[in-house]
């Protein structure tokens, strides 16, 4: 029996019931829409992760400081630096070949106000860090983008970024005549000591939706200047050293070496690979939890084509046995009904398919009109049906509906074919 | 080759009916020569058409031999039985056993389409047998658009597409009414006279049988001598 005769011959039985045929998919279309709408937004959020990791860099090393253990003795004070982060290793890492950039961070002081004074208005305001690193905090938000001017230049001093949300607040409207100008940044301190950092405000950015960001950006050597003045000390990069360094290596290979060096030297190091690797792992889970629901849809589902098959064999009795007769083999009526069951579950599950994908770009369209609503800053594509997921999606409601017939075929196939003829 | 098309030897059929056995048939010695038209004639229960459906591989002798063509047909090989109903046999049925969604063209041509023969040679071989039964404004009618006697034209034609050795018609006429039935009947015998083709028909009819080259009567399972 040729392909393309197998092929009329199942569709035309198919034809011959279509709303039973209809109703025997229904169930392979909800497994498949289940497992299609829960796996793509696996992969959509995945890919959101990994696109936002990217971007910065999964050759981002992370290094932080290591403080003394807290004891009995030492519970109410800060606790001790014991390896620190020095301008001389910062130095050290820069003049190596495999090092993108090493940049240091400064946080502020526990408990430190500083003032922001433009012209002749003054508001109290967060200092942060250069904007790149911010945005790095939050993968899903837009990153905030340089409106007025330009970004800090890295390692310089004297230079400040304000955001326009702040230059707003303090009765801004007009970005472009401020750029260049003098800024101060005024530390009070509890007593009343007050202490100006004049500053020349470089640009203005814009942080979009995002609320807790910081209203100016500062580099480190000023983030330190501000700090070391707060604390009394002078000293404080030498004593203390910096908060923590961000490093990019030129590859994840030479990250990996970098990594190994840092450790050597007692250093708590941290990389985007290890938290994306983790990230992956979490959301791996939750996307085998989601598909298993729809996986038993599709059990449900293969009953129902096992059941709709063992009806048609039982109404086709005497046609198996004219069939018979007039020379077709069992194996000629085991694969007619084999087919055609496979063919209920492909057509369950096409259309789980192209309803599991509408699905998802009306549930992503949902969530970002409430993410608007509420004020969240994340953006992206949560539902993402790829190629492979079609395919496998396909063949896996075909493999349903083909093992859901196994049974039903087989009995067609053993009937005897003079019992068949003389049946109904 | 052998000019006899079919030899039973000892043929018997035994069934089980609940707790007890029925003996259908009783060791049958038949020999059917090639171009040959014999008429199994009986009372009813007799077994004509057992013999029918054992030589047309449909049911397993419980003893016996049946050749075919010089061979011996073997029951147990379930491959064997179907390639011997696909080449060596065409089956002709009281109850016409069409494909009611198919048109006559494609119940002529579906024992092809499982013997893998190409479509165009299919419909090829499917109309001219049709025109043959006189049936050429019929091609694309469906079973329930075709009379009695058009249907029986159409199985006959269906039984003849793949040139069968041997043809087998179980009442062929005990579904239509005596003027069809003597037509149906004419045209079995131009194709037994024309085309030299071997016919094995079942009947209660004498005015059926009247139409063979020989009778064969059965009673209780066994040939009448």
């Amino acid at each position: 029996m040729k392909l393309k005769d197998l092929a009329k011959t199942v569709l035309s039985n198919l034809g011959r019931h279509k709303v039973r045929t209809a109703l025997s998919a229904v169930g392979v279309t909800v497994g498949i829409l289940t497992i299609v709408t829960m796996v793509s937004l696996g992969i959509g959020v995945q890919r959101e992760v990994v696109q936002a990791f990217q971007s910065v860099g999964l050759e981002t090393i992370e290094v932080r400081p290591v403080t003394e253990e807290r004891t009995v003795f030492n519970q109410f004070a800060d606790p001790q630096r014991t390896v620190i982060i020095t301008p001389e290793l910062v130095e050290e890492l820069r003049a190596r070949d495999d090092v993108v950039y090493a940049r240091p961070h400064i946080v502020p002081g526990r408990g430190m106000r500083v003032y922001l004074a433009v012209g002749s208005e003054t508001m109290e305001v967060r200092v942060g860090e250069p904007v790149w690193w911010d945005w790095m905090d939050d993968p899903f938000a837009e990153p905030p983008e340089i409106v007025v001017g330009e970004d800090l230049a890295a390692d310089t001093q004297g230079q400040i970024v304000i955001s326009s949300r702040t230059l707003k607040e303090l009765g801004y409207d007009e970005f472009e005549t401020l750029v260049g100008q003098e800024v101060a940044l005024v530390l009070v301190t509890p007593r009343g000591d007050r202490q100006e950092f004049p500053l020349r405000l470089v640009g203005v950015v814009d942080t979009h939706t995002g609320t807790n960001y910081p209203g100016a950006y500062l580099n480190a050597a000023d983030a330190a200047a501000l700090k070391a003045w707060w604390y009394n000390d002078p000293d404080l990069l030498e004593n203390d050293g910096y908060d923590s360094l961000s490093i990019k290596a030129t590859s994840l290979n030479d990250a990996v070496q970098i990594v190994d060096l840092l450790e050597a030297r007692g250093f708590r190091v941290e990389t985007l690979k290890t938290t994306l690797d983790i990230a992956n792992r979490a959301l791996s889970i939750v996307q085998t939890m989601l598909g298993s629901i729809g996986g038993l849809a599709l059990f449900v589902a293969a009953i129902g084509i096992a059941n709709t098959m063992i009806m048609s064999v039982y109404e086709r009795t005497r046609e198996i046995g004219i069939l018979k007769a007039v020379g077709a083999s069992p194996g000629n009526i085991h694969l007619l009904f084999v087919v055609e069951a496979a063919l209920i579950g492909l057509l369950g599950g096409i259309v789980g398919v192209i309803g599991g994908w509408l699905l998802g770009i009306g549930l992503n369209a949902g969530i970002l009109a409430y993410f608007d609503y509420m004020d969240v800053p994340m953006r992206g594509t949560f539902f993402f049906v790829t190629g492979w997921l079609v395919a496998l999606a396909l063949g896996f409601a075909m493999v349903v509906g083909l093992l859901a017939g196994l049974y039903p075929a087989a009995r067609a196939a053993r009937l005897d074919p003079l019992e068949a003829l003389r049946h109904g | 080759m052998d000019d006899v098309v079919v030899r039973t030897v000892g043929l018997a059929r035994r069934y089980k009916m609940g707790d007890t056995f029925v003996d259908a048939l009783q060791g049958v010695d038949l020999e059917i020569a090639r171009g040959e038209f014999v008429a199994l004639v009986g009372p009813s229960g007799s077994g004509k058409s057992t013999v029918l459906n054992l030589i047309g591989g449909l049911d397993r002798p419980t003893e016996g031999e049946i050749w075919i063509d010089g061979k011996e047909l073997s029951a147990d090989d379930e491959k064997a039985l179907t390639r011997h109903r696909r080449q060596h046999v065409g089956f002709v049925f009281q109850g016409f056993n069409l494909l009611p969604r198919l048109t006559a063209e494609e119940n002529v041509a579906l024992p092809l389409m499982f013997g893998g023969v190409p479509e165009k040679e299919r419909q090829t071989r499917a109309r001219a047998l049709l025109e043959r039964v006189g049936l050429t404004e019929r091609l694309t009618h469906r079973p329930t658009q075709l009379s009695g006697g058009e249907q029986q034209r159409v199985a006959i034609a269906r039984a003849l597409v793949g040139h069968p050795a041997l043809l087998l018609a179980d009442e062929p006429t005990g579904n239509l009414d005596t003027t069809t039935g003597v037509e149906i009947m004419h045209l079995l015998k131009e194709l037994n006279q024309e085309q030299g083709l071997t016919l094995l028909v079942v009947t209660h009819d004498p005015e059926v049988a009247a139409f063979a080259d020989r009778v064969v009567r059965l009673r209780d399972g066994q040939v009448d001598a």
